[in-house]
């Protein structure tokens, strides 16, 4: 079919789409070109009707022409496009439900090409359901003149049951294959209460599962890849970078089980790093590093949470101004000569200048210091590789809120670190690098190194401290006397109640530069407030007093 | 100087104000109408929730009699009791298999179902089978998490029940003449106290496999862990013929 053809069938068609799904914000689809080879030989891919990626949707013109026997082209462009449109209108919606169907299904099957297959199917049957039963479609009838697989015949011939429409798929050959039972079953699910989805594709997984199982093995027998879904594929060219970021941030926050949320990502691998991911920067764009699936699940965590940071008076930031006079040379500038001293004239040996010193005033500009997290990963934390670690997820949104402000953040990951059961990263800016480092378990016994601290410490003059622990570390007394020396500002947060956290905080009481916080759910993380002292940090008065 | 007038009010009213006519600024959607037909669907749905909403009101009622600690101890006086209340309430309902596979389902998920109790569940599910109206009923459990007991209780004669993946303790006891097939495991007490029909495990099967059955025969097309006392009746592993025999004697493990 001619291009130009079928793009003013668009044209005259998307506005009647438009309207009928309620002006959904999709931009107006366009028509697949086919490159000038092609066209003079057989088309390809003429099984696959709808491309979509990243709300464009795309119309395949050998698919339209191929099904022009059986259809009028404006009819098969508007079923395709009404199955495309409700994609993103009613399911999956966003990313975050697809990944949650997804990993639904996985749950059943167990297998992630398996899975893959039974979420799109369910995804299609809702999209189409939804159609048919909201809107006036033409989604029956191309249903009716597809071609279709084992799979599809019976998904038709639950269309069939579920529609109440003839889609010419016989009942007694579906009884000859036993697939009557299969359509019972699936007849029975509510598709279109979203609530239950997620209970809903499980038990769509376990009825089609044996027909998928068995389609698979004959596709492995003959060596090939399976039909494709000539409504299109899903996978994850349909959302933008940003929806997939968004999508990863809610189900890492509505998960909460970094095993499930590795399961998933690293079945999307390939597909994620397509979309950029797996290195530096949101987990990062770009190709090269594999997907590290621990450390983007705190990463994705983390920014569900915010932590505010207080600001913090920079010193020695006062403006120049005239401190002494010297003698002006030719060739030095005229903007600073004082002419009250040079008698009004430029002259060597008698015009002067004024010589421009910084002022000592404190300066009213706030920012944010650099940070030291300081970190436990010894025997009684949990380890973060294995299950969801508060300690990492604390020191997560501490680094993300440093980063944010620009600042940087040097981590001194511990365990037993006089035995060497310890990892140092210097100030950096780099989000992946730190959060590796903070993803790192030694599972060790729990000792500080004190000397490790300083070379991090010297030279900063201004620089908060964040440790996250149990406090079960055994030359805790040591900490305490090194926080009792300091005058930074201190951040220090600890898992659970225990004697020794209880001693800590007894200890460091009266230290005004050191706030502890306890965290013992995801929810307590938002009550940190990074940097705060109680009452203004004012060294003369602290010594006053 | 002060007007009199309030002020932002235009005192003076247009002149063909009764002649105003309210405009509908959604007008453009007059013609539109969103037919929202009924679908087979809907009644198939709609059907299936209020047959299992019924379902579950009778498992919870014979929670509140049989369990009303929510603890729950298998004795021969409590499984005749709990099947008795189960019977009184299933009698009343219309179901087909496919609702009592759902109902296995939902007793996973806890927030339809609060309580899952092994032995009360599993008599409530044999009564179910039990006063089904079809007489071959196939429940394809093989993705549930848990293994339910005592499935199979009393099956009756001329009742054939299938279940696909495997059944905790005591399955198929007291059976009354129906044929029990469970393509998986079975656990401990299978057959115990049956008077006829046949039970078919096709994988293995744990101790006291029999206890005290009066008749019929279980096959096992795995490994018998243990017969228990047996009165009357066939048990046959691997088509060999185990009992009666001379090679086996109670809860030998082997």
């Amino acid at each position: 079919m001619e291009e130009q053809n079928l793009q003013s069938i668009i044209e005259e068609l998307w506005p009647k789409l438009k309207k009928k799904h309620l002006y959904p914000e999709i931009p107006i689809p366009k028509v697949r070109e086919i490159p000038e080879q092609e066209k003079g030989g057989p088309e390809e891919d003429e099984d696959v009707g709808l491309e979509m990626k990243q709300k464009q949707l795309t119309i395949n013109g050998a698919f339209v022409s191929q099904m022009k026997d059986k259809m009028s082209g404006k009819r098969v462009v508007e079923a395709l496009l009404d199955h495309g449109i409700t994609h993103y209108t009613f399911c999956p919606w966003d990313f975050h439900t697809h990944l949650r169907l997804y990993a639904a299904a996985k749950k059943v099957v167990g297998d992630k090409e398996l899975a893959k297959q039974v979420s799109n199917h369910f995804i299609d049957v809702i999209a189409d359901t939804h159609c048919v039963k909201k809107r006036f479609t033409e989604i029956p009838e191309l249903h009716r003149n597809l071609k279709k697989g084992t799979v599809e015949e019976v998904i038709a011939f639950l269309y069939q049951k579920i529609w109440g429409m003839d889609l010419g798929i016989q009942p007694s050959k579906m009884g000859v294959k036993g697939h009557t039972d299969i359509v019972r079953r699936l007849a029975r699910i509510p598709y279109l209460d979203r609530s239950r989805w997620g209970e809903s594709i499980q038990k769509f997984a376990r009825t089609l599962k044996p027909l998928l199982i068995e389609e698979q093995k004959e596709q492995g027998a003959q060596g090939g890849k399976g039909e494709r879904n000539p409504q299109g594929e899903h996978d994850l060219n349909h959302y933008s970078s940003e929806e997939i970021d968004q999508g990863l941030r809610d189900y890492a926050r509505q998960t909460l089980a970094l095993s499930e949320f590795k399961d998933v990502v690293e079945d999307f691998s390939d597909e994620l790093r397509g979309a950029g991911y797996g290195t530096e920067g949101g987990m990062g764009r770009g190709q090269g590093n594999p997907i590290d699936a621990d450390v983007l699940f705190y990463m994705k965590l983390a920014q569900n949470y915010s932590i505010p940071i207080k600001k913090f008076p920079l010193e020695e930031k006062g403006s120049l101004h005239p401190h002494s006079h010297c003698p002006w040379e030719i060739g030095a500038p005229f903007q600073d000569v004082d002419i009250w001293t040079s008698f009004g004239k430029i002259m060597p040996g008698i015009t002067q200048i004024w010589t421009k010193r910084e002022g000592k005033g404190r300066g009213k500009i706030e920012g944010t210091p650099d940070c030291l997290i300081v970190i436990d990963s010894s025997g009684s934390m949990i380890n973060p590789r294995k299950s969801l670690s508060y300690a990492v997820l604390g020191a997560a949104c501490a680094t993300n809120a440093y980063l944010h402000h620009d600042s940087k953040v040097a981590v001194y990951n511990f365990s037993d670190a006089p035995m060497g059961g310890k990892n140092i990263l210097n100030y950096t800016d780099r989000r992946e690098d730190i959060y590796r480092v903070l993803c790192k378990y030694f599972g060790g016994g729990t000792a500080l190194d004190l000397e490790d601290l300083v070379p991090l410490i010297q030279g900063k003059t201004k620089l908060d401290l964040f440790i996250i622990t149990d406090m079960k570390i055994t030359n805790l007394e040591a900490l305490i006397g090194f926080f009792g020396q300091i005058q930074n500002r201190v951040t220090a947060v600890h898992i659970g109640d225990n004697p020794y956290a209880a001693r800590f905080e007894k200890a460091v009481e009266r230290r005004k530069n050191i706030s502890i916080y306890t965290v013992k759910r995801t929810e307590d993380i938002p009550q940190i407030v990074l940097g705060r002292i109680r009452d203004y940090f004012n060294p003369n008065r602290t010594k006053k007093s | 100087m002060k007007s009199s007038a309030p002020p932002y009010k235009n005192s003076i009213p247009p002149p063909n104000k009764e002649n105003w006519v309210t405009k509908n600024p959604f007008a453009e959607f007059k013609t539109f109408t969103t037919s929202t037909p009924d679908l087979p669907m809907d009644q198939i749905v709609q059907s299936t929730e209020a047959v299992m909403d019924r379902i579950r009101w009778g498992y919870e009622k014979l929670l509140e009699e049989e369990a009303k600690e929510l603890v729950w101890m298998v004795q021969y006086n409590t499984i005749i009791k709990a099947y008795e209340v189960a019977e009184k309430y299933v009698k009343e309902l219309h179901y087909t298999a496919e609702d009592i596979e759902d109902f296995c389902f939902a007793l996973e998920n806890t927030q339809r179902i609060p309580y899952l109790i092994p032995g009360p569940a599993g008599i409530y599910i044999s009564a179910l089978c039990n006063y089904a109206k079809e007489e071959e009923i196939v429940l394809k459990l093989s993705e549930l998490k848990t293994e339910i007991n005592l499935v199979g209780f009393r099956l009756p004669k001329g009742k054939r029940l299938m279940i696909e993946g495997d059944t905790g303790d005591f399955t198929g006891i007291g059976l009354e003449g129906g044929e029990l097939v469970v393509d998986g495991n079975a656990k401990n007490w299978t057959g115990a106290g049956m008077r006829g029909g046949k039970i078919l495990i096709k994988k293995n099967i744990g101790l006291h496999t029999g206890e005290w059955m009066m008749g019929g025969e279980i096959y096992v097309g795995g490994r018998v862990r243990g017969l228990g006392n047996i009165v009357e009746g066939k048990v046959y592993e691997r088509e060999k013929l185990l009992y009666p025999g001379k090679v086996r004697y109670p809860n030998v493990y082997y």
